[in-house]
């Protein structure tokens, strides 16, 4: 290899490892700040300290933010995998008109800006008197994640072969038992991944959780209202947890999706 | 099958019904607004927890509050907050936006307070004071026009995110004089000067910003609130040319019987001269019981924004100014703070 | 309905069963999302075009359009997202460009490490992200008090508050929108071609231009869209980055709702803003149906 290629590839190792580094640095620099003893932030942290985990979990509002904030997420996250893969299986399965612009109607909330969600949903809950309720907030984190079960599910129902659903059928399987011993069974790992990964999603959202929401505190918007507000050594203890959440969620998620490629391997 | 389809999809809408339930099942709660931080830790501590014992009422606090929320909040009809904390400026554009109830004095029932606090539409809960305040390593400008010198004086300077509480100094920055305030704010005047120095402006929601701000070298001067401002080391702050004000208690139009009855024991409680004893503890705002005076002691009253020798150098925010000019400010406002 | 599969069914609709019947079952399956869609997004995002284009008594009006559009500070707003999103665009594609090719040039293991790390930054909230370069780039943060120990500065630099903080947290969250698709598509470029060139005598350099790089730029466009798409609507990085001094469209119209209360505005911006990204989206979609 000639001198000036091998110059032009540590160039480019050196500079795609600082791109890295750049990429990395934001999820690196909170942790070590939230086992600081300072009372402000400073890097590297004079010594090691739980105060601000003691302050955070000693605090009833950061508590009631998380219970709201976990109970949201569950809701919202059950509702969608349920309505999201009923209606990714008739995708799939079925062949009708409009099942394209169905499909693009459901991927809709996806696409178009949170922001633009956040202030239809303002205006209409305003109107309907469900602005500021817990029900309405469900409903909101609901439709920003069904898109992404709609689109997982789909994915894995296509993947799983009709002719199982036949063979089922013809051996005297009713519609109940192909549906719950053969499909679902098989799709659990999916929604599994599905679940998840709408769970985290509802977890960190700000931006419809803040216009809607009313009174109703949540982690990510608690967090976000004391960013704004002033800056506070908590939050380096609650970034750290929500990192170490969304490391665990990831982790749960591949597991899972090892699983299905697996039985997708088998079968 | 279609029994079980059924259920599923049943389950769906009933599921989020059942999910409705924590909004109706609570305690009894009153939500109010207010600036937060130390100041909501002490309405916290001294207000909120003796208030739950007595009355089982639990009040929520949300942060800030101020006319723009209160605004938001009628328009959408949905009226969760009762209550706002409000500056004279922010109260007299809340009554001529029509989005404030007047209060009941006779129901409301105080314990004795001044008759200034008693206004028709505001609950005067304490005395403050907006004022300058500077790191003590920065040049130290003598008046507003000097603070609003960014030559002479080169510096960030955090400002109240909120038109009562920085037009009138910004006027002030362009020769207005604190004597010529009580007739208006000349708008002209100042947002010509937010126009001149708006590169060096950081603004704040929350009057725990500025000490903060000064603190951490993000910004070397700021406009703030006295009590979150004096006392603070490496901070100069001073009551030359601050504008003493009362903050009140607002009451939002809409709000129904039973958190009107909450709201005004809430407010009843913060009457009791004990209670503004209690609150000095975190800021030195005083309420406007006349008892106050006597059971505090003279250094504590030093500190007041209302102390004579305090109270020779500031001036009173033009409530009726505000009254009169309040869909001018509002649309000013509004197309300064997009346009920045 | 119970020796027939829905599948098999569904595959034979419109062959056999009668035009008339219909399909209960998949009707029962799929009503629920639809009715939610339709009740939580379709008619609210309805509702807003419609608060956009009619006046208080509700008759048809183009009265804050026109506002809108005469109004300096409305679209000096929306240029100002225009060009932040466009360099936030640029420069995500200069530094992922390299990232990902240099990926695809690693040996198998230290390649999944690399692509773990991008896909776990893509997994952590964005308001954590954001928040971490106030830690990084504030007065007191790790960068001035870097610049200030080795006596480069005196003074304490200001990253934050401004359009460069914004720059930095928005390309930041960005960048895995464009490395992993484009990583993708690196890799499946086929190798063989490039073997061609190298016995053909081409110099690493012209393989690299003339074959590699234009094979993988519908994909290098198609993500560049995505990510303009997404900085159109930031709304965190701006309001906690831009410290309320650089207000993008988002933050525009949080100011419209929950300040201002001129939800007309609001929904007139909404429709532009929708306006831009479906065009720039179906951009997209051709891009990628197109090249894959």
């Amino acid at each position: 290899m000639s001198g000036p290629s091998r110059l032009s590839d540590v160039a480019l190792a050196a500079f795609a490892m600082l791109v890295l580094i750049f990429l990395l640095l934001p999820v690196l620099i909170v942790a070590p700040m939230s086992f600081s003893d300072a009372k402000s932030l400073e890097f590297p942290p004079p010594g090691f300290s739980l105060r601000w985990y003691q302050n955070l979990l000693g605090n009833p509002i950061w508590i009631d933010a998380g219970k709201n904030s976990i109970v949201l997420a569950t809701f919202s996250s059950t509702i969608a995998l349920i309505c999201g893969t009923l209606a990714a299986y008739v995708l799939v399965r079925g062949d009708f008109r409009g099942r394209r612009a169905l499909e693009a109607n459901f991927m809709a909330p996806m696409i178009v800006p949170s922001i633009i969600v956040a202030v239809s949903l303002y205006i209409f809950f305003a109107r309907t008197g469900l602005l500021g309720t817990f029900f309405g907030l469900v409903l909101g984190h609901t439709i920003l994640a069904t898109p992404y079960v709609v689109l997982i599910m789909q994915a894995a129902i296509r993947s799983f072969d009709i002719r199982i659903e036949q063979v089922a059928a013809t051996l005297g399987a009713s519609q109940w038992q192909i549906l719950t011993r053969v499909v679902l069974p098989n799709l659990a790992p999916s929604a599994a991944a599905a679940w998840i990964f709408t769970f985290v999603m509802s977890f960190d959202e700000v931006v419809v959780t803040m216009f809607i929401s009313g009174t109703y505190m949540t982690i990510p918007k608690r967090m976000f209202a004391e960013l704004l507000l002033q800056v506070n050594p908590t939050i380096t203890a609650v970034a750290t947890l929500l990192i170490a959440f969304n490391l665990l969620a990831l982790a749960l998620l591949l597991l899972f999706s090892r699983r299905t490629t697996l039985s997708q391997g088998l079968t | 099958m279609k029994k079980l389809l059924g259920n599923i999809s049943a389950l769906c809408v009933a599921t989020a019904f059942v999910m409705s339930g924590p909004a109706f099942a609570q305690d009894k709660v009153l939500n109010i607004m207010n600036s937060g931080g130390e100041y909501g830790d002490s309405i916290e501590k001294c207000v909120n927890e003796p208030f739950f014992k007595a009355e089982g009422i639990k009040v929520v606090q949300d942060t800030p509050g101020g006319f723009a929320k209160l605004q938001a909040q009628a328009k959408s009809g949905v009226i969760t907050n009762t209550s706002s904390d409000a500056p004279t400026g922010d109260m007299y554009r809340g009554v001529a936006e029509g989005i404030l109830e007047p209060i009941d004095w006779a129901k409301l029932n105080p314990e004795p307070m001044f008759e200034e606090a008693k206004a028709e539409y505001g609950f005067g809960a304490s005395y403050f004071s907006t004022i300058m305040a500077y790191r003590n390593d920065a040049k130290a400008p003598a008046n507003f026009v000097e603070f609003f010198d960014t030559e002479k004086f080169p510096g960030k300077r955090a400002l109240p995110d909120y038109p009562e509480f920085v037009l009138p100094f910004a006027a002030m920055g362009d020769g207005q004089t604190p004597e010529e305030m009580a007739k208006g704010v000349d708008l002209d005047r100042a947002f010509k000067t937010l126009e001149r120095i708006k590169g060096d402006i950081i603004w704040w929601q929350s009057g725990a910003q500025p000490a903060q701000l000064l603190k951490d070298n993000e910004a070397q001067y700021a406009i703030a609130w006295s009590g979150r401002v004096l006392g603070h080391e490496g901070i100069t702050a001073t009551y030359n040319q601050g504008m003493l004000d009362i903050s009140w208690n607002v009451v939002a139009k809409g709000i129904t019987d039973d958190q009107r009855d909450m709201l005004y024991k809430w407010l009843r409680l913060q009457t009791n001269a004990e209670v503004q004893k209690c609150l000095l503890d975190f800021l030195p705002y005083p309420g406007p019981s006349p008892e106050l005076e006597k059971i505090v002691t003279p250094e504590v009253l030093k500190t007041f924004p209302t102390s004579a020798e305090n109270k020779a150098v500031q001036w009173l925010s033009p409530g009726q100014w505000w009254f009169e000019n309040a869909k001018e400010v509002e649309k000013r406002w509004n197309e300064f703070k997009l346009l920045q | 309905m119970s020796d027939a599969s829905l599948a098999a069914r569904g595959a034979a609709a419109d062959a056999a069963a009668p035009r008339r019947r219909i399909r209960w079952d998949l009707i029962l399956l799929i009503a629920p999302l639809a009715i939610a869609t339709a009740v939580i997004f379709d008619i609210p995002l309805l509702n807003t075009a419609y608060w956009a284009v009619t006046d208080e008594t509700g008759a048809l009006s183009g009265q804050y359009f026109r506002e809108f559009a005469e109004s300096a500070a409305y679209m000096r707003i929306i240029w100002r997202t225009l060009l932040i999103s466009l360099e936030v665009t640029v420069i995500t594609m200069l530094l992922g460009y390299p990232l990902a090719y240099w990926a695809t040039r690693l040996t198998m293991r230290p390649r999944m490490i690399v692509l773990g790390l991008v896909v776990m930054t893509f997994w952590v909230s964005i308001l954590v992200r954001t928040y971490a370069w106030i830690v990084i780039l504030g007065n007191g943060g790790l960068v001035n008090r870097g610049l200030q120990w080795t006596g480069l500065t005196s003074k304490p630099v200001q990253f934050l508050y401004n359009e460069f903080g914004i720059v930095v947290g928005m390309t930041n969250v960005l960048l895995p929108f464009l490395v992993l698709p484009l990583f993708a598509a690196m890799i499946r470029v086929d190798q063989r071609l490039l073997q061609v060139a190298e016995t053909l005598g081409a110099s690493r350099f012209r393989i690299f231009w003339q074959i590699f790089f234009p094979l993988t730029v519908p994909t290098l466009a198609a993500s560049a869209i995505l990510v303009f798409i997404l900085s159109l609507g930031f709304y965190i990085t701006p309001a906690v980055l831009g410290g309320g001094r650089v207000p993008l469209i988002a933050n525009m119209m949080d100011l419209l709702i929950n300040r201002f209360a001129r939800w007309e505005i609001a929904a007139v911006v909404s429709i532009v803003l929708m306006v831009i990204t479906l065009s720039l989206y179906a951009v997209y979609q051709r891009l990628r149906e197109r090249y894959q």
